[in-house]
């Protein structure tokens, strides 16, 4: 008698009939809907087969269902292997807040020789060194550092322009690196500079101990010098210049660079993308104005999210035809959502997790020795509200800080899978909570999600995103190509 | 009917569960404000108020998004109700050999 060594093909038949796992679903546009699962899975469906499909009654036979089974949205009765995939998947996307502060960011001056516009933190003219962190505040925030049991810590220089203050930066370089003998993290440093006082002496330091640069580059160099005034002009030449340094004595991919999108760039998205292919950039943020420091009181309100959102579309469309051109540009804002999307480990950027990124995502020691859960809590503190304020360096040990009212309540109130509307919203898994945001424009870390910029951004540039990788085969491929 | 910047709309309880409704009504809250009446019979009545700048027609599309939504915000009532228990043990399964501190 022969034995079996395989089932006959029918024993891998759907079974009759199917139950529903976890999901959260709702609207994509006029024509479709989205159902997404906790581990961000998604599938695009039209109102009826999504009745159908909740109503337990979609034929196993169709192109839909099989979409739903392989990304666990239901399971059959005579399965429990989605429950492990799911439970597995969950796990590796919550690594993240076990792992816990990974980044921490030292305000080394307040100093600065630019006076943008749009700038977030109330500046300090370049002489005031009362603006200055001191050696011993730096001290007590590097045993803070090293308390994190993050096994990737990246400490990052800000200001200010911290070049002003770059004695710190090198003693808290090197005696970063000396502790980091006994502990033995994966450890980056990154200095966010104007990169107007960049001197062979900081090259050579960077170089000589591995830290990157990034700085800010608005567009062409009238934009760029209309919204960075520095004494004598001349911001764009001169980062520039220190953009091609920095590649010369570093390496390609030592220095990065920002954008801030203002109400002279709206209409300019082009012509500012074009500037970064133009410097050999592979990557761009085509960042909102966030409504903290001197930008709350003169831009923000004027211009709206509709606005920025045109603006990103229209941005977004011409990074894909530099891409299909045959040069490699990927928007790192929609690369995040790609990431969350499609990779297991989702994304570490702090300002779209849940629970908060605050504090468990970055911690921030102000010049003052200030501790703030974060650097926009920080800009709102120079604003006068201390709401994120964790405590002092002089004052508070870790354990007070790391377990402060000023952390805990607002962590604990801005889970998204507790909070109004988010509970519920489809694009929960790749969105997060911003209780800055939310304190600095409505008064609360929860916010009324109906009425607020943060929520209309990410469902706006989502919906317009999923859209593409739906209807788009060549966009499709593009974006993928970025995660 | 719009009448006095107020629509009131009547919802079948037997057809649709409280919390579906005040979800709806939070939901839509940038366009009108949804006061909650009492429960008569089977019926709920919902009075859709507007701020004075608020046309007919546009109160009218408001009450229609507001069956809309409503009608999603049950059938999402229905599926929590059926999953709950699995995202439960999802859960439960995914952290269940991790080193977190027990409880208590």
């Amino acid at each position: 008698m022969v034995r079996a060594v395989f089932h006959p093909r029918s024993a891998y038949a759907p079974s009759a009939g199917y139950r529903l796992l976890p999901l959260r679903f709702g609207r994509l546009d006029e024509h479709a809907y989205i159902v997404t699962n906790d581990v961000g899975e998604y599938v695009r469906l039209a109102r009826d087969e999504l009745v159908a499909f909740l109503e337990r009654r979609l034929d196993p036979n169709t192109s839909v269902y099989k979409a739903l089974k392989s990304r666990h949205f239901l399971y059959e009765n005579d399965s429990s292997v989605a429950f492990d995939l799911l439970a597995l998947k969950y796990r590796s996307r919550a690594e993240r807040v076990a792992a816990f502060t990974g980044l921490h960011i030292f305000v080394v001056t307040l100093r600065c020789d630019h006076s943008c516009q749009y700038c977030q933190v109330s500046r300090q003219s370049e002489d005031s060194t009362a603006f200055d962190m001191t050696v011993e505040h730096a001290d007590k925030a590097l045993d803070l550092v090293f308390r994190s049991p993050n096994e990737h810590i990246k400490i990052e220089f800000q200001g200010g322009e911290p070049l002003l203050n770059f004695p710190l930066v090198r003693h808290i370089v090197e005696r970063a690196r000396k502790q980091n003998e006994d502990h033995r993290r994966d450890l980056q440093f990154v200095i966010t500079s104007n990169l107007s006082r960049l001197s062979d002496d900081v090259l050579s330091f960077c170089k000589e101990h591995g830290v990157y640069l990034s700085t800010s580059l608005d567009g062409p160099a009238d934009l760029h010098d209309g919204q960075r005034p520095t004494r004598g002009g001349g911001s764009h030449r001169k980062t520039v210049e220190g953009i091609h340094r920095v590649r010369e004595a570093l390496g390609p991919d030592r220095i990065s660079a920002l954008m801030t999108t203002t109400p002279r760039s709206l209409s300019r998205v082009e012509k500012i993308i074009d500037e970064y292919v133009h410097l050999g950039f592979h990557g761009i943020f085509l960042r909102s104005l966030s409504p903290y420091g001197f930008a709350a009181r003169s831009l923000v309100k004027r211009y709206g999210v509709e606005d920025w959102l045109d603006f990103y579309k229209r941005g977004l469309s011409h990074i894909l035809r530099i891409n299909a051109g045959g040069y490699f540009l990927r928007e790192e804002f929609t690369t995040i959502l790609l990431q969350k999307m499609f990779s297991p480990l989702s994304s570490g950027y702090v300002d779209l997790q849940s629970p908060a990124g605050i504090g468990i995502g970055a911690l921030v020691y102000n010049y003052d020795g200030a501790v703030y859960a974060s650097d926009e809590g920080r800009m709102l503190a120079e604003m006068g509200d201390q709401t994120f304020r964790l405590g002092h360096l002089d004052e508070h040990s870790y354990e007070d800080l790391l377990t402060s009212e000023a952390l805990l309540v607002p962590l604990g109130e801005t889970i998204l899978e507790g909070m109004p509307m988010c509970a519920d919203c489809p694009f929960l898994p790749y969105c997060g909570a911003d209780p800055v945001f939310h304190r600095a424009t409505q008064g609360d870390a929860v916010g009324h999600k109906a009425f607020s910029a943060f929520c209309t951004k990410q469902m706006g540039v989502l919906r317009h995103v999923i859209g593409l990788l739906e209807t788009d085969a060549e966009a499709r491929d593009i974006l993928l190509r970025w995660v | 009917m719009f009448r006095d910047g107020c629509i009131g709309v009547t919802v079948d309880v037997r057809a649709y569960r409280l919390s579906a409704v005040q979800k709806t009504a939070y939901r839509l809250a940038a366009k009108c404000t949804a006061i909650i009446g009492e429960v008569r019979e089977h019926s709920l009545v919902v009075t859709l108020t507007f701020a004075p700048t608020t046309g007919e027609r546009e109160a009218l599309e408001t009450a229609r998004l507001f069956f809309q939504e409503l009608l999603d915000q049950e059938l999402r009532e229905k599926v929590g109700e059926q999953t709950a228990s699995l995202r439960a043990l999802i859960l439960a399964h995914a952290f269940s050999r991790t080193s977190l501190p027990p409880r208590g």
